[in-house]
């Protein structure tokens, strides 16, 4: 797994990852698909598998479904087509193992940050003296522990998806889910989050699927990045990204996979162009190089 | 050297203007407003049984509440009266407003019947009420809730309506549900929009309740004061009453809503109106 080859890229319809085959996958989305009501189809049958303690990525352009497909995974939506399994469980709504991160933090503006680390842990009833040390450890790995009593608009944009990332990891998820968590996000605020989440995630290990429209954040988070195209969306291609960790943003095998990337992005932008008529602007916009 | 001085100048300026130009700016008007009646009424240019001189109204409110008009009591049992009546409408509006607010076939009947409800002015019920609760005080507390109660269930509605979607996702995603999820998400979120509808049934309660007090007599308030005003002739106490109830009317403005709202879009984090 960690060996120093360069990242290979398979086709992407091959659900089930031979490595893989013999443990059950944290996460297995099966065939799924959606189309709106009022905006058409946004994801055509999709299949993915994510192993125990798998960080994948899911990058494309707007409109590419990837944010349909993770609101599935998070049981927030339901698919038309096909199902999404949990630890070998189909899933019905939200909960269970699951953590999600938001793009905005979505905190809680009433509540004071420990108290927003609390809310998931109250929800499930979990006891008083508990939450509140389990709140303090989760705030501890975010480097927020010094502000517990302040409220979430006396903190800067970093520091609020840090405590929403605090959130997160507090319910102890095997699955975490991140929906573009940093794309609102000043660039070095950024890089400095993603040391964060690469250092926590090697810490806590939990299974990770991360959305982003940025190819170089992709590359350096994820074990395995599926890259989507839209019109309607689908995956196009599969990468490993076999660089050992703790990885550093300026490694030039992590440029050499953006741009690899890149390039078939491109390739996919121009075939979606030339598909038809009916199908929306450049597939290109919203895209981070 | 500069800079302090400067400073210390914007201050200078800046207390002057809370002080003195905030004030005169506030005042002007009312003051203004005080001296034209008090010259129509001193030069005799408008009958004093018709408007009594300010010098006679502030002789009956000192009366009234030191001597034996009993303007002082009037005012308590009033007050309470209304705050009971808004504080029971408010609560219940808000629980029936939340949680009819989760189910939208709920919320999608009783929006047009509030709505026609909320046409008809509070007072067109008092003889129901009368006819239920009796001609007396009860009547008069059923009406002033209810007149709360309609226009607080609507900007409940409008108020769930303004909740942030991802706020609602984040919460269920942390396995928020039921009766948890509308308490420690849902109505908290709620609270900044709220403000508004408390302010507004904050005015139809007193209305009502006015309403009511001057029909339903044997019910002691103001309401019966200005009757007996009117009964006796004493157009004194009658302005007494109605600059009574204005100078009532901004204390809770200006001590209670504008506190209550600066407290909250400070706790909130959203910026404060200018």
């Amino acid at each position: 797994m960690m060996s120093r080859a360069h990242a290979d890229s398979v086709p992407a319809d091959s659900g089930v990852n031979a490595e893989q085959a013999q443990i059950v996958p944290t996460l297995r989305v099966r065939g799924v698909s959606k189309t709106y009501d009022d905006r058409g189809p946004a994801l055509a049958e999709t299949s993915i598998d994510v192993a125990p303690g798998e960080f994948i990525a899911l990058v494309g352009p707007s409109g590419c479904g990837k944010s349909t497909l993770l609101s599935m995974i998070a049981g927030l939506l339901k698919p038309d087509t096909g199902a999404i399994e949990l630890e070998g469980e189909v899933v019905t709504g939200p909960g269970g193992p699951r953590a999600m991160v938001f793009q905005d933090a979505a905190l809680m503006p009433w509540l004071t940050v420990r108290h927003n680390v609390e809310y998931g842990m109250r929800a499930q009833g979990t006891p008083k003296a508990e939450r509140r040390s389990r709140a303090m450890d989760a705030l501890a790995m975010v480097h927020l522990d010094s502000v517990p009593d302040r409220h979430p608009h006396e903190l800067s944009g970093g520091m609020r998806q840090r405590v929403a990332i605090a959130r997160a990891l507090v319910l102890r998820p095997r699955l975490l889910l991140m929906d573009e968590p940093f794309s609102a996000l000043d660039a070095q605020t950024r890089t400095v989050l993603h040391d964060e989440l690469q250092r926590i995630w090697i810490e806590t290990r939990p299974a990770v699927v991360f959305v982003t429209h940025n190819l170089m954040e992709a590359a350096f988070l994820a074990d395995t990045v599926y890259l989507l195209s839209r019109g309607p969306g689908r995956i196009v291609q599969r990468y490993r990204v076999e660089v050992p960790r703790p990885r550093d943003e300026t490694d030039s095998r992590l440029a050499g996979i953006r741009n690899d990337m890149l390039s078939r992005m491109r390739v996919e932008s121009e075939n979606v162009a030339a598909a038809g008529s009916n199908v929306p602007p450049p597939p290109m916009r919203g895209l981070i190089e | 050297m500069t800079t302090q001085a400067a400073t210390a100048g914007t201050r200078a300026t800046g207390l002057a203007r809370r002080l003195g130009l905030g004030f005169l700016r506030k005042t002007w008007l009312v003051a203004l407003l005080l001296g034209i009646w008090w010259l129509v009424t001193s030069a005799g240019w408008v009958a004093s049984y018709k408007l009594p001189p300010p010098g006679a109204v502030v002789q009956s409110i000192k009366d009234g509440f030191f001597g034996d008009a009993q303007i002082g009591s009037a005012v308590v049992d009033t007050f309470i009266r209304l705050l009971e009546g808004w504080s029971v409408g408010v609560v219940a509006a808000i629980a029936l407003g939340i949680s009819t607010a989760a189910v939208p076939f709920l919320e999608d009947g009783i929006r047009p019947v509030l709505a026609g409800l909320q046409a008809v002015p509070t007072i067109a019920f008092l003889p129901l009420a009368i006819l239920w609760f009796g001609f007396g005080p009860s009547a008069v507390l059923a009406i002033t809730m209810f007149g709360t109660f309609k226009p607080m269930v609507l900007a409940t509605y409008a108020a769930v309506h303004q909740v942030s979607p991802t706020l609602r996702l984040a919460g269920k995603a942390m396995g928020a549900k039921g009766f948890f999820y509308q308490r420690t998400l849902i109505l908290p979120a709620t609270v900044p929009s709220l403000v508004t509808g408390l302010r507004l049934s904050w005015a139809f309660a007193w209305r009502s309740l006015m309403a009511a007090e001057l029909i339903v007599g044997g019910t002691p308030g103001l309401g019966q004061v200005l009757e007996l005003g009117r009964e006796i002739n004493a157009i004194d106490l009658v302005v007494a009453v109605i600059v009574i109830i204005a100078l009532i009317g901004i204390v809770v403005e200006q001590i209670v809503f504008t506190r209550f709202e600066r407290w909250v879009r400070h706790r909130w984090g959203l910026a404060q109106p200018v």
